[in-house]
């Protein structure tokens, strides 16, 4: 038998089974590598969302004061109920609710326990409906930040009187209401209804939402039919030469400049030669379409060279003229890459901070916007507000303004999942 | 008899559909067709044969400019079709793409209906306005290739979920919607099983009747099959061209004659 096999390799030696164990051993090791580096990525994921639930969940109810109380006719006129006192109508709520002890001399004190803001939840409910005056109706208002935080359990009851917010006698107070029943903690809707405001017991993500989505529309407008438009011309029309390689090489620049550029940028043109005004989600819009529109423009081309060949030829040979050919099919089979691009385009654009904090999109503004040219916020700025504010509450509603963020940009990926899958690979 | 080589140009212009004269087309600066002389007649299956690269296939796409679309292809001499030059300025290749179909070697039905399919052209061209003219030139087409009986019923079912050798027919018939002239066909069969590959073939041979056929084919016996007039390219030049027949029984280069017993290719 050796004498047959004597000229032939040996694939059974045993240094070509240790051969075999080493590209094995090296196999297992490289996959093991991928599983770790992903199990990393998942661990630093869930820790990051865990750490934003955990600070940011108590921001999702809102401690409230809900009682029976008469709206007085002599506070609040039937004629003119915007002028009313409500002021002491809320005072009145609250003192007429505490068993007052020797020590609770004070009333002002006592209206502390209720928001800042409190006398406009009552006026507006009451210019709402004027039938209410003389009624008596159950109202349910904000508390303090201060008695939010001690209900949540935020405040520790244990610390040195003198360091905390909250004495003794305040907290015996409120102590008095809660078990009276009349404190409840129901979600907090103004947290997505209200807009911003000193107190975070009240403030609200309203006018950093609409001021995004008015941002994200400008945006859209602008870059989206430019970019489809430049990565055709690139594509379809334009001669190769050394122009057209300039053109695509600082197109792949452009995409690389810091954020924080085209803000300068949209500083010194918009606001400061065509003298638009500072703040405007319009003035937004136009600087993130700046910084989206080498990512779309990117996203499109490669879209666009994805078409197979064979279709443009199949057009091209019954006689389609070059813009029918990629109107009537390069674009309608491009089309879920370029919605794809534009969508994660739009989706880094809605998550940009630093050019809207470059253009004044940081301003303390307590109304929504009602067009593109008011004054707004967006949300990563109303965040990095939040963020700086040192009321306590501000802490758990910068987490849940993250969250909500956070819920808009997965929704957009979402939606541009969605759209691949459906017209993905239909020649 | 129509037994003429490249080097006896004793071409009968009169009956000949396209007439290439003195045709050389570069890529860049390497020439990839030399100096083809060539006639193309009227209701006759021509098939350009020769080995891989030869350039069979850039020359007959320049039957339909379609090298229009690749920037750095130059074309000089001269092809006329009907006596008229279709380098010349006056003709616009979108219109001379309607009157010179090609079926390419891939079928690449569009993604979208048969109806859609081969009703695209006649729309694109302002064929038929009404609705009525519309169906009346899809059927024609689709019966024309031969498919119409098998797809009567499903015309709104996407074009890309019929078998290969179908789409191919079905690229056939959207080539005919415009009712061409020319029918021009790169490699029609090479991606289909010899079933379907045969339909093809009666289905040329039933086309003939109307249009002058150009065929590029890898296979001999395909040539052999389908077509009357055989012409043989090698490194771009235009070896030899006449009668099937002649071709491939009495060839009378010596290059003809080793392609076809198979020595070069």
């Amino acid at each position: 038998m050796t004498d047959s096999t004597a000229g032939r390799f040996d694939w059974a030696s045993p240094e070509i089974n240790a051969h075999l164990r080493k590209r094995k051993r090296s196999q297992f090791y490289l996959k093991s590598l991928g599983i770790g580096a992903i199990s990393i990525a998942f661990a630093m994921l869930a820790l990051l969302i865990g750490s934003l639930i955990s600070t940011g969940y108590p921001a999702f109810t809102q401690t409230h004061l809900v009682v029976e109380a008469r709206i007085d006719p002599e506070l609040v006129d039937s004629e003119n109920p915007r002028d009313g006192n409500f002021r002491q109508l809320a005072e009145d709520i609250v003192t007429n609710r505490v068993i007052r002890g020797a020590d609770t001399d004070n009333t002002d004190r006592l209206t502390d326990i209720l928001s800042n803001r409190a006398q406009f939840t009552l006026r507006d409910m009451v210019e709402a409906n004027p039938d209410l005056i003389g009624e008596t109706v159950e109202v349910k208002l904000p508390v303090a930040d201060e008695y939010d935080q001690l209900y949540k359990g935020l405040l520790d009851r244990d610390t040195p009187e003198q360091n905390r917010r909250l004495k003794d006698r305040e907290i015996a107070i409120f102590d008095q209401l809660v078990d009276a029943g009349y404190v409840s903690q129901p979600l907090n809707w103004a947290l997505l209804t209200n807009a911003d405001s000193r107190f975070p017991e009240v403030a609200g993500l309203k006018g950093a939402i609409i001021g995004s989505a008015y941002a994200l529309l400008v945006c859209f407008i602008l870059s989206f039919p430019v970019g489809i438009g430049a990565a055709i011309y690139l594509e379809e029309f334009a001669p190769r030469n050394r122009i057209s390689d300039l053109i695509e090489i600082n197109i792949n620049n452009l995409a690389a400049v810091p954020s924080v550029v085209f803000g300068l940028l949209g500083l010194a043109v918009f606001i400061g030669w065509f003298g638009m005004p500072r703040s405007v989600p319009f003035v937004g819009g136009m600087t993130l379409a700046l910084m989206t529109l080498p990512t779309i423009i990117i996203a499109t081309r490669a879209a666009i060279k994805s078409v197979p060949p064979s279709i443009r030829e199949a057009a091209l040979g019954v006689g389609a003229s070059k813009q029918q050919v990629v109107f009537g099919h390069v674009l309608p089979l491009a089309m879920p890459g370029i919605l794809t691009g534009t969508i994660i385009g739009l989706a880094q654009a809605l998550g940009e901070t630093a050019p809207l904090l470059l253009i004044g999109m940081n301003a303390f503004i307590t109304s929504a916007p009602s067009t593109p040219f008011d004054s707004a916020t967006a949300l990563p700025t109303q965040i990095f507000i939040w963020a700086d504010s040192p009321e306590r509450g501000f802490v758990s509603r910068t987490s849940a303004a993250i969250l909500v963020l956070l819920t808009f940009l997965i929704t957009m990926n979402a939606i541009a999942i969605f759209l691949r899958h459906k017209f993905e690979r239909k020649w | 008899m129509y037994d003429v080589t490249r080097s006896e140009p004793e071409l009968n212009q009169s009956d000949a559909k396209f007439a290439a004269r003195n045709v050389q087309v570069f890529y860049g600066d390497a020439q990839a067709i030399k100096d083809v002389d060539v006639d193309i007649r009227d209701k006759t299956v021509t098939s350009f044969i020769g080995p891989s690269g030869c350039g069979k296939s850039t020359f007959l796409r320049c039957l339909n400019r379609m090298n229009d679309t690749i920037d750095i292809c130059r074309v000089e001499g001269e092809i006329k079709l009907d006596g008229r030059d279709i380098y010349d300025r006056s003709i616009d290749p979108v219109q001379l793409r309607a009157k010179v179909g090609m079926v390419f070697q891939k079928p690449n039905p569009f993604p979208k209906s048969i109806y859609d399919n081969v009703a695209y052209g006649p729309k694109i061209h302002g064929m038929a306005r009404k609705k009525e003219d519309l169906d009346r030139v899809v059927e024609a087409a689709l019966r024309d290739a031969g498919l119409w009986e098998e797809v009567k019923d499903r015309l709104h079912m996407p074009g890309t979920g019929l078998s290969g050798g179908q789409q191919q027919r079905l690229c056939i018939a959207r080539a005919v919607a415009t009712q061409p002239e020319v029918l021009l066909m790169d490699e029609p069969c090479s991606a289909l099983d010899p079933i379907a590959t045969g339909q093809v073939e009666d289905l040329i041979d039933e086309l003939r009747q109307n249009y002058a056929v150009v065929i590029v084919t890898h296979s001999m016996q395909q040539a052999a099959r389908v077509s009357q007039k055989t012409a043989f390219f090698h490194l771009g030049n235009l070896v030899e061209y006449g009668d099937t027949d002649t071709i491939f029984t009495n060839p009378q280069d010596r290059r003809t004659e080793s392609y076809i017993t198979g020595r070069i290719g």
